[in-house]
């Protein structure tokens, strides 16, 4: 079976500019009511809308491709639902959920497709902003539906290196224990003068929309724990295909699979330098104190 | 003498077609382009740059032939210790907020023009180019995001459903300022503190402010920016019902250039933006210093 990744990356691009961004746009900071989460993700999320956009999308899906398989952050059972080699859709229909409650502009949809396990298509779209950045494996990316020249715009950047570089930081939902202190002491380290000396942190609230973010070269990487695979499924095509990388949040994880709970995701370079990415991780590593467990 | 409304919304107008048509597009257009001729002020993660204090220059310029017998005040030709905010009609101007932004083309750089009279913020205008946004208001004039009045809708200003900007900013090190802002971060997230739905940090105290005129942020706490940063975003905020007062404990009357400043949105009471803000001040653990600071 011959499988036209640019014909779904269309077809998906369709499906978020004309149903699924209007509603999210609409309904964007209109819902007092939401269910929390209890214990420790007790400022974790969820909206009807949720609910009734990862439906639409759902059935949207399946008429289109009846074969796939579906994974979704509200059809989700934990230790259940798993990501197998079969051609398999991975959608969050609100990443940023907190923004969307507060009309914070950064919510946006995000869905993927994995073949074999590897993020082969990718679609993000904020339709606050009205910014859809797609991408699928050998087709480069797109950004509104025109090509997007990342070697350019990598080329009129600075340097990729810890002590020049703009990072990507969420706190995330577990606020005490060892991930929560792993985190803060993180923070500080990569802060720290005479350790990370970043320029600054960023946090938009959204991890699709920050890997979109690396991807445009606004941003150079993103560290995080905690995230679910359809947090990152979309941006991670979308990165890697513009010569970005994504590895484990803890040192040494080069090779992570797509549902690892955690990440750091790192820019592509002018001159796709290898080299130049690993010291970056390296470096970045350096500044983990203790380790991110899910 | 006092301005008028009329008198401040023709300002205002002038000030929009002046971003709009001549400042916008240089930011537009060099953001991310100057990573190597930044010149260092105090250490490498304040960034200014020769753009900055040519549109500085411009504005300037346009100021004094528009409107020659109102003082200027701007980041770039301000002098410590010696420029002061007097009672007459004064623009106060930062060419390029969020300049580490504009040095990585994170999309949240952009220009704000302030103008002060008895030395209260009485207009504002502040324009982000890269996401077309307009935040603009005077005093009695309301306040608009590209053209649309702004109108925060009603709803409790509850403290842990909150969503909190804060920034990292310049300084570091294990003393002081730094100190004092990474634990508040850590009270503001805890689910021993006010574990609040979420932080977010955009790198820019003009958008931050105007993020939460607009509702989009319930409030904005940070120490360091100074009147050039908030002048005009403090207009546009009070004018949506929002509320600017000190960073700092007990702080209810800020100068302008307080230097440590904590913004409340509106759509709420008076009376629960106070209890906001006292709740908030309690999780301080000592003031903010700053130099300059009145």
């Amino acid at each position: 079976m011959t499988i036209d990744l640019n014909q779904i990356e269309k077809f998906i691009s369709e499906l978020v500019l004309d149903k699924v961004g209007p509603i999210i746009k609409k309904k964007s900071g209109s819902q007092q009511n939401y269910d929390l989460k209890t214990g420790s993700r007790r400022v974790d999320i969820v909206t009807e809308i949720d609910k009734e956009v990862e439906q639409l999308i759902w059935k949207t899906l399946k008429d289109e491709y009846p074969t796939f398989q579906f994974v979704g952050e509200e059809g989700y059972v934990e230790g259940v639902t798993e990501i197998t080699n079969d051609p398999t859709f991975i959608v969050d229909p609100i990443d940023g959920t907190t923004n969307f409650v507060h009309d914070f502009p950064f919510s946006c949809t995000s869905i993927g497709l994995t073949i074999s396990k590897v993020p082969v298509v990718g679609v993000i779209y904020n339709p606050h902003l009205d910014l859809l950045v797609t991408a699928s494996k050998g087709n480069g990316v797109k950004v509104n539906g025109e090509q997007f020249d990342y070697t350019q715009k990598y080329q009129t950047m600075g340097p990729l290196v810890l002590n020049k570089s703009i990072v990507a930081l969420q706190p995330g939902s577990a606020r005490e224990g060892e991930n929560f202190t792993c985190k803060m002491k993180t923070y500080q380290n990569l802060l720290a003068y005479e350790k990370g000396f970043v320029h600054g942190f960023r946090n938009l609230g959204s991890s699709a929309m920050t890997l979109a973010y690396i991807t445009l070269g606004h941003l150079d990487s993103y560290w995080d724990g905690g995230c679910y695979s359809w947090d990152v499924c979309a941006g991670w095509c979308i990165l890697t295909e513009s010569g970005g990388r994504i590895v484990g949040a803890n040192k040494g994880e080069w090779d992570i699979p797509v549902d690892n709970r955690t990440y750091l995701a790192v820019r592509g370079t002018a001159n796709n330098d290898k080299e130049t990415q690993e010291k970056y991780i390296n470096d970045f590593w350096n500044c983990v104190e203790g380790k991110l467990k899910y | 003498m006092v301005l008028s409304s009329n008198e401040l919304k023709d300002i205002e107008n002038k000030i929009i077609d002046l971003l709009n048509n001549e400042i916008g597009p240089i930011i537009k257009k060099r953001t991310g382009t100057t990573f190597g001729e930044y010149s260092d002020k105090t250490n490498s993660t304040d960034i200014v740059t020769e753009v900055d204090k040519s549109v500085e220059k411009k504005i300037k310029e346009f100021i004094s032939e528009n409107y020659p017998n109102f003082s200027f005040i701007g980041e770039e030709t301000y002098i410590k210790g010696e420029t002061k905010i007097g009672p007459e009609p004064t623009f106060i101007v930062d060419p390029i907020d969020g300049t580490t932004n504009f040095v990585h083309a994170f999309p949240f750089s952009c220009t704000s023009i302030g103008l002060s009279e008895n030395g209260d913020s009485v207009l504002g205008v502040v324009y982000n180019p890269h996401i077309d946004q307009m935040f603009h208001g005077s005093k009695g004039n309301g306040s608009y995001l590209n053209g649309e009045r702004l109108d925060v809708k009603k709803r409790p200003l509850d403290f842990t459903s909150s969503l909190v900007a804060l920034e990292s900013g310049y300084e570091r090190g294990d003393t002081g300022n730094f100190l004092i802002k990474s634990k508040l971060c850590k009270a503001m997230l805890s689910e021993n503190g006010a574990h609040v739905h979420g932080v977010r940090s955009l790198g820019s105290a003009a958008m931050n402010i105007c993020y939460a005129a607009a509702g989009y942020l319930d409030c904005y706490w940070e120490g360091g920016p100074w009147c050039w940063d908030v002048c005009a975003s403090k207009c546009i905020l009070e004018e949506a019902g929002g509320i600017l007062v000190g960073g700092n404990k007990g702080v209810w009357d800020i100068h302008l250039n307080e230097r440590v400043y904590l913004a409340v949105r509106g759509g709420t009471t008076e009376a629960e933006q106070k209890k906001y803000v006292e709740k908030f001040w309690s999780y301080l653990e000592g003031d903010l210093v700053y130099e300059y600071s009145h």
